[in-house]
């Protein structure tokens, strides 16, 4: 039965496809082609790095696995999360699952359907920015096309294992508390023990891997290098397999990519065995609505009294509503302070001596954070639009414009995303003992990226809505994600060389070897507004139009 | 009251609804029929502003839904044919949401609310999650809503769908009452006898066009089936002669 629920979704894809207009054409090839060009830029950035490790006398390749072990035990850990908020509403909220069970359908076929789902939809973006590190690494080691072959052989079985960790914890989760009370305690404890963990993981400082003076003695330094990272974990597993290719080593790459293959098919077969007995009580579960009754006092609006209108109040008001009631965004909300907590430890742990280099650091903070707020931005601005799924008529039959319910999605995420802009700002400045001058500049610089990331969330949220999708992860991985994410980092990148020229001269004027030349201020100072101006305005009225023309 | 003029939709080269002319009086209730992709979702679709129309406009109490459409919303309540509302609001929340986007002051919602809830049975699941509600529920929910701000104009979508007898009765004398107080009603429906005791009048729609519109008498001498009900005369004017030879292949 399986390859006929797969033909579906094959048919259902072609379909899509071969009903595209020229226009749908025309926007995704160039959407596509700014996803590329995001890659190459990548696989650029790796190229660089990987070729400078490859310059370090002796462990220059240790240094070069180090990195690809690290960064495969991330991507793992990131799939194992992703997965974890894509299962939920794939295995037991999907729209077609009523129609699936009642279908003399095993229900081994259904999970089998639905998990397959939601790996490909934890996984693909992940996956991807790998290919450019691969890449990387071919150029800098000069391997043919045969070590990606050997890739894409052995990442397919990494990838949905660690998919598997976050879908048979779910499953487990809606087995063992089908109450819905229940499951939303343990889903927000789930999460802070995953924020607590990934705390722990950073506060264990990997950065010795670019420190090694971080350590007694150069012999630990090495035994670090040749420690395995994490090896009871796949992630160690395909990069010993990924090694073992480079330096030809076929026997050993042969046995970690089966081993791979085998420990998928196992954990995976596992989980759809343990489907056939547990499934199906979680669904039903997962159908009881919380039964908990809310008394509506009919007392005027909160929002109203800072906002003079009442459709606005009421938008508003809304978005608070609903949003908080959502037990999803609450372990949302958890792994974001954990990841606060943890940007501010990594600037504190940051090997600086001088006062002009922590300065320097505080300035170049506004692209980190920036980084750090468009995917903030990319989890919650993006799709609030799309959020409004099937209710849409609600808002759109209603004596509103389309721009006011765009605003206040803008106010509802601009609040707490200009409060962590201005904590990280502020923070880290405290903490590296920014100069005034470095202060001011990096703290304007991250409220206005803030701003406007939170602008171009709704304006992009906007120009792609999606009123249908099942989960926010497919509204994150959808085209209009990955465009909203290329546009804020290259927006990010423009700040930073933009406003690189203001620094340049407070430095020099600090090291009494130039002076403030007006003329550039100027000319950074327009260019600076120009592109706020470009980025804010030119999304935000493109989603507008798009969205009041959205049939 | 409401007004539709030379209305139409393309989707590519597909026609879904082409040069629709119609008028609904105040007071008066039309019913709008059709077999499944006459373009009637279509229709109530422009004409509540969820769908730009191709050709033609549409005027609501005077206001062109293209130039004023909040205005034209301002007069008007939809219940579409799906009604999917906000799952983690309460019923009672979802009233004074639609409330204050209406513009309804807050002193006659607290009275309001309460009441709606009740003639609707729904008091008991009013500080309940709209995710757990049945269907039939949400769907008397949402006829609540727009009782809430009294529109002079409905566009009902299939309203009767999943609604209990007594709901169903209700309902019906709800319309009948506001189309005695002057509201003029556009009802889309599949069920023939709500069709034929409630309109005053009754569009019939097939392949995106009106085929014919009158009253049950003028339908009648229409399709040649005087003293045959609505039934009859729908099946005769949208193709009913070949509906025999349909059970064949059962």
């Amino acid at each position: 039965m399986l390859p006929v629920l797969l033909r579906r979704r094959a048919r259902t894809f072609a379909n899509t496809i071969g009903h595209w207009t020229g226009y749908e054409w025309a926007r995704n090839a160039a959407f596509g082609s700014a996803g590329l060009g995001l890659l190459f830029g990548l696989h650029y950035g790796f190229y660089r790095l990987l070729k400078y490790l490859a310059t370090v006398e002796l462990i220059g390749l240790l240094l070069t696995w180090k990195l690809t072990a690290m960064l495969l035990l991330m991507t793992f850990s990131m799939v194992v999360v992703s997965s974890l908020l894509t299962a939920l509403t794939t295995l037991f909220y999907s729209y077609d699952l009523k129609f699936l069970l009642k279908a003399p359908v095993s229900l081994r076929a259904v999970f089998l359907d639905k998990s397959l789902e939601s790996a490909f939809f934890a996984s693909w973006t992940i996956g991807l920015i790998l290919i450019p590190f691969i890449g990387a690494i071919m150029r800098v080691q000069h391997l043919g096309p045969t070590y990606l072959a050997a890739f894409a052989f052995a990442t397919p079985p990494f990838l949905l294992l660690a998919a598997s960790f976050g879908i048979g914890f779910t499953l487990l989760l809606l087995y063992f508390f089908p109450s819905s009370r229940t499951r939303d305690v343990v889903w927000v404890f789930s999460s802070l023990s995953l924020t607590v963990t990934y705390g722990l993981v950073r506060f264990a400082q990997p950065e010795k891997l670019i420190r090694p003076d971080a350590l007694k003695v150069v012999a630990e330094y090495l035994n670090f290098l040749q420690a395995p990272t994490a090896p009871y974990l796949p992630s160690w597993w395909l990069a010993e397999a990924l090694r073992m290719a480079a330096e030809g080593n076929r026997s050993g790459y042969a046995l970690r990519a089966l081993g791979l293959w085998a420990a998928a098919f196992l954990v995976y077969g596992a989980l759809v065995a343990l489907a056939g007995k547990v499934y199906f009580i979680g669904y039903s579960g997962a159908q009881e609505g919380a039964l908990r009754k809310r008394v509506h006092a009919f007392a005027p609006l909160f929002e109203g009294r800072f906002l003079r209108s009442r459709v606005a109040a009421a938008l508003l008001w809304k978005e608070r509503t609903t949003f908080f009631r959502d037990v999803k965004h609450w372990s949302q909300i958890l792994l974001i302070l954990g990841l606060v907590f943890v940007y501010l430890f990594s600037i504190q742990r940051l090997p600086l001596d001088s006062a002009e280099l922590k300065s320097l650091v505080s300035f170049l903070n506004v692209g980190t954070a920036g980084f750090v707020l468009a995917a903030l931005g990319l989890r919650f601005t993006f799709p609030a639009i799309s959020l409004e799924g099937r209710s849409w008529w609600v808002l759109r039959s209603a004596p509103l414009g389309v721009g006011q319910v765009m605003r206040q999605k803008l106010l509802f995420s601009m609040i707490p995303l200009l409060s962590i802009a201005g904590i990280l700002a502020l923070m880290t400045n405290w903490i590296l003992a920014a100069d005034r001058f470095t202060s001011w500049l990096s703290l304007g610089a991250l409220l206005t990226v803030g701003l406007a990331i939170c602008v171009m969330g709704v304006g992009f949220g906007a120009l792609f809505p999606n009123f249908t999708v099942e989960n926010i992860h497919q509204i994150e991985s959808s085209v209009g994600g990955f465009v909203y994410m290329a546009a804020c980092l290259f927006y990010v990148g423009l700040t930073i060389a933009v406003l690189a020229a203001p620094m340049q001269m407070h430095f020099a004027e600090r090291f009494g070897t130039g002076v403030w030349n007006p003329r550039v201020a100027m000319y950074a100072g327009a260019g600076w507004l120009l592109l706020n101006a470009v980025a804010m305005i030119v999304p935000w009225k493109l989603g507008r139009r798009a969205l009041e023309a959205h049939e | 009251m409401i007004r539709l003029e030379g209305l139409g939709k393309t989707f590519g080269s597909y026609a879904a609804v082409s040069d629709l002319n119609l008028e609904v009086k105040p007071g008066e209730i039309f019913g709008f029929l059709g077999p499944n992709g006459a373009g009637k979702t279509t229709t109530v679709k422009m004409m509540t502003g969820l769908l730009k129309p191709t050709t033609g406009r549409v005027l609501v109490g005077g206001c062109d839904m293209a130039l004023d459409p909040i205005a034209a919303k301002l007069a008007m309540g939809l219940v579409p044919d799906e009604p999917f509302v906000y799952p983690k609001l309460t019923g009672a929340e979802y009233l004074r949401f639609v409330g204050e986007l209406y513009g309804v002051p807050l002193s006659d919602m607290k009275k309001r609310i309460p009441e709606l809830l009740e003639m609707f049975e729904l008091t008991p699941w009013g500080g309940e999650l709209l995710e757990s509600y049945s269907h039939g529920m949400r769907q008397k929910l949402v006829l609540g809503g727009i009782l809430l701000h009294e529109p002079k104009i409905l566009v009902l979508d299939e309203p009767m769908v999943g609604l209990d007898p007594k709901s169903g009765r209700l309902v019906k004398d709800i319309f009948l009452k506001l189309s005695e107080r002057g509201t003029a009603i556009f009802m889309c429906t599949h069920v023939l006898e709500i069709a034929e005791k409630l309109c005053h009048r009754i569009g019939i729609m097939i392949g995106g066009k009106m085929i014919a519109c009158g009253t049950l008498d003028e339908l009648r001498a229409h399709s040649k089936k005087d003293g045959q009900d609505l039934e009859s005369v729908f099946l005769s004017l949208t193709g009913g002669a070949e509906y025999s030879t349909l059970l064949k292949y059962l």
